[in-house]
């Protein structure tokens, strides 16, 4: 029994596990969970796999209802069609250039006040800790109409705010830098502060030790915020649905719904359209996967 | 206390403190501020202001005549709030106590649904076993697929006639004898809720997942030498060290899960449909209402009773579970 076991596994797992008489059931155990974690995977991604399906049927086959029935041929050419069907393209350029920039400003301006917050103690430090958590619970709809009315005076005093891209932008930024904050100051909480005092004994200014010694340690903490942000932000749908009026700023979710039309819905290019903007959010997760996993859970548990 | 220096005790002895005291300290004081300015300024346009202003919405009568005076409309004291709770004649008000049960409903079964889910497959993965770091990552998906895609997604999945659900539970697995509608009728409930736990545990797994190794290897070996079963062992080690990162998922899951609107809006088609009886929530009925009736005062009510509500939640839920929270620090 125990040479069937492969090599270099068997460390970890002999320590978990009292030897002797149950070793075998237990070994029994493992394998169905095994099967099991892998049944869970296979499960769990059907949808995301009938999304790629359906992008690459056949649209007769898919108004017809024999979707599957009529057996696989992938249509390659939905991918090209969905852009001229629907100018999806500038749909997602905006969504791009709005959602980097407010990752950017986002990240940026919690990494600062996150940082306040968690090393030092001053009157209001729990005030404002309170009121970033509050800024949660605020609902959209309570604040769409006096942000558009602000939007209207900013714009009628000179400075175009209404379907600009720093207008979204800015609203994006305010909206998802207190969720940032709080993943960042349980970051913060976690470093060590005797690095950062050394540097300021040699001399250092203390935004000098911030940005030389505590930002570099922090890399997969703010890493993590900003990918963090930036699925936030590319999933944002109601501001982008009624503060926006111009396709120069219509962002993905808009564009979407344009395939649905008076009569019938384009359901294999929405699903390539569907596709093709899990994309980039899926880019952002699996480059920053490794820093991301360690970040938010320093953030989450020390939150 | 000088408390807003970094360094705490370093450098500054009392003894340095008190030459040249009043211009450091207030130089000190400063900077943690000047840190702070950029977000609170932020805040403060876009959520501060705002709430201020979306109160005092809620007492006047906004509607397409009136919505150019902004907040100089008509007072009507609290009127809106009396048109939501009571007046049949109001279109945010008809409607509302289905979107109230089906929200309450919704945030409850959704969030246990998905921190169960998250928290039973991160007990699965926390082994060793081939594949683990690919499987983690794969079961992660969902979660990196925005929620409009998901409401879209699955509004096809659901379709009666042409819809996948139904071809596998009645063509494939003969479920079913007829296929049922799920776009229409009690079986909406359950249209937006799978949708919004599959999208919404794996992140918890992740969390959950982190936080069970950060639990020491040796309260389990302790735990088994003293005989304890698996149950007893997640009962009374792993559900206590759990204790505190689950508090805090659930609050923001429930949080979540009260304003969801994305997943609803574009599941139905256009934003613009009535979900049903079944489906509709509150944010996307007051988006819908709101916004094709001109009725921004009334939205901005039970926008702020929600908001309210949500406040009396947390503040309880804090309170409720302080010892909990402040016990891993």
């Amino acid at each position: 029994m125990r040479n069937e076991r492969p090599p270099g596994r068997p460390a970890g797992r002999a320590r978990r596990r009292p030897p002797g008489r149950r070793f075998p059931a237990a070994r029994r155990t493992a394998r169905a969970l095994d099967v099991l974690v892998w049944a869970l995977v296979a499960f769990t991604l059907s949808p995301i796999a009938f999304m790629v399906y359906a992008s690459l049927s056949d649209y007769n086959d898919v108004a017809g209802g024999h979707l599957v029935d009529a057996g696989f041929v992938a249509h390659w050419e939905n991918y090209r069609e969905m852009w001229v069907d629907v100018d999806f393209l500038a749909f997602l350029r905006n969504s791009l250039v709005i959602c980097s920039l407010t990752t950017v400003l986002s990240t940026l301006l919690a990494s600062l006040a996150a940082y306040s917050l968690a090393r030092f103690r001053f009157r209001g430090n729990h005030a404002f800790s309170v009121a970033v958590s509050t800024t949660q619970v605020i609902p959209g709809m309570l604040f769409f109409l006096p942000l558009y009315m602000l939007y209207i005076q900013v714009d009628d005093a000179g400075l175009p705010m209404m379907n600009t891209y720093h207008g979204m932008v800015f609203l994006y930024t305010a909206m998802f830098t207190p969720a940032s904050i709080w993943i960042m100051r349980g970051f913060f909480v976690s470093i060590p502060r005797e690095l950062e005092d050394a540097a300021v004994i040699d001399g250092c200014s203390r935004f000098g030790a911030f940005v030389r010694i505590v930002l570099p340690i922090s890399a997969p903490g703010i890493i993590a915020t900003a990918s963090f942000v930036f699925l936030l932000a590319w999933d944002e749908v109601f501001f982008a649905w009624v503060l926006t009026s111009s396709p120069d700023v219509q962002t993905v979710p808009v564009g979407l719904r344009l395939y649905m039309g008076q009569h019938a819905t384009r359901y294999d290019l929405m699903m390539a359209a569907a596709v093709v903007s899990v994309i980039p959010v899926m880019l952002a997760f699996f480059g920053s996967q490794r820093w991301f996993v360690k970040g938010l859970a320093a953030g989450a548990v020390k939150g | 206390m000088d408390g807003s220096t970094p360094l705490g005790t370093a450098g500054a002895g009392p003894a340095m403190r008190s030459g040249p005291r009043p211009r450091r300290r207030r130089r000190a004081d400063l900077f943690p501020w000047m840190l702070l300015a950029p977000a609170a300024l932020m805040m403060l346009l876009v959520n501060v202001l705002p709430i201020v202003q979306g109160f005092r919405m809620s007492l006047l009568k906004l509607n397409q005549y009136t919505l150019d005076q902004f907040l100089d409309a008509p007072f009507v004291g609290l009127r809106n709030y009396r048109n939501v709770l009571f007046d049949a004649d109001s279109p945010v008000h008809a409607g509302m106590l289905l979107a109230l049960r089906n929200t309450a409903l919704y945030a409850v079964v959704v969030t246990a649904a998905a921190v169960a889910t998250g928290l039973a497959v991160a007990l699965l993965l926390n082994r060793d076993f081939p594949g683990k770091a690919a499987a983690r990552t794969l079961l992660m998906l969902p979660w990196v697929v925005p929620t409009y895609v998901v409401g879209t997604l699955w509004g096809f999945m659901w379709q009666r006639d042409e819809g996948i659900v139904n071809h596998v539970l009645v063509d494939v697995l003969h479920l079913m004898h007829d296929k049922p509608f799920w776009l229409i009728g009690g079986n909406t409930f359950f249209a937006i809720v799978i949708p919004t736990v599959w999208r919404a545990w794996p992140v918890l797994m992740l969390i959950f997942l982190a936080a069970l190794q950060a639990v020491p290897e040796e309260l389990y070996e302790a735990a088994r030498l003293d005989g304890a079963g698996a149950w007893q062992r997640f009962r009374h080690i792993t559900l206590p060290a759990l204790k505190p990162v689950i508090v805090i998922q659930v609050m923001f899951q429930i949080i979540d899960n009260v304003y969801s609107y994305n997943i609803v809006a574009m599941m139905f088609g256009k934003g613009a449909g009535y979900p049903g009886e079944w489906g509709d929530l509150l944010m996307p009925l007051l988006t819908r209402q709101s916004f094709s009736y001109w009725r921004f005062g009334e939205g901005a009510a039970v926008s702020f009773v929600m908001m309210a509500a949500m406040l009396v939640f947390v503040g309880v839920w804090m309170r409720a579970f302080r010892r909990s929270m402040t016990r891993e620090e």
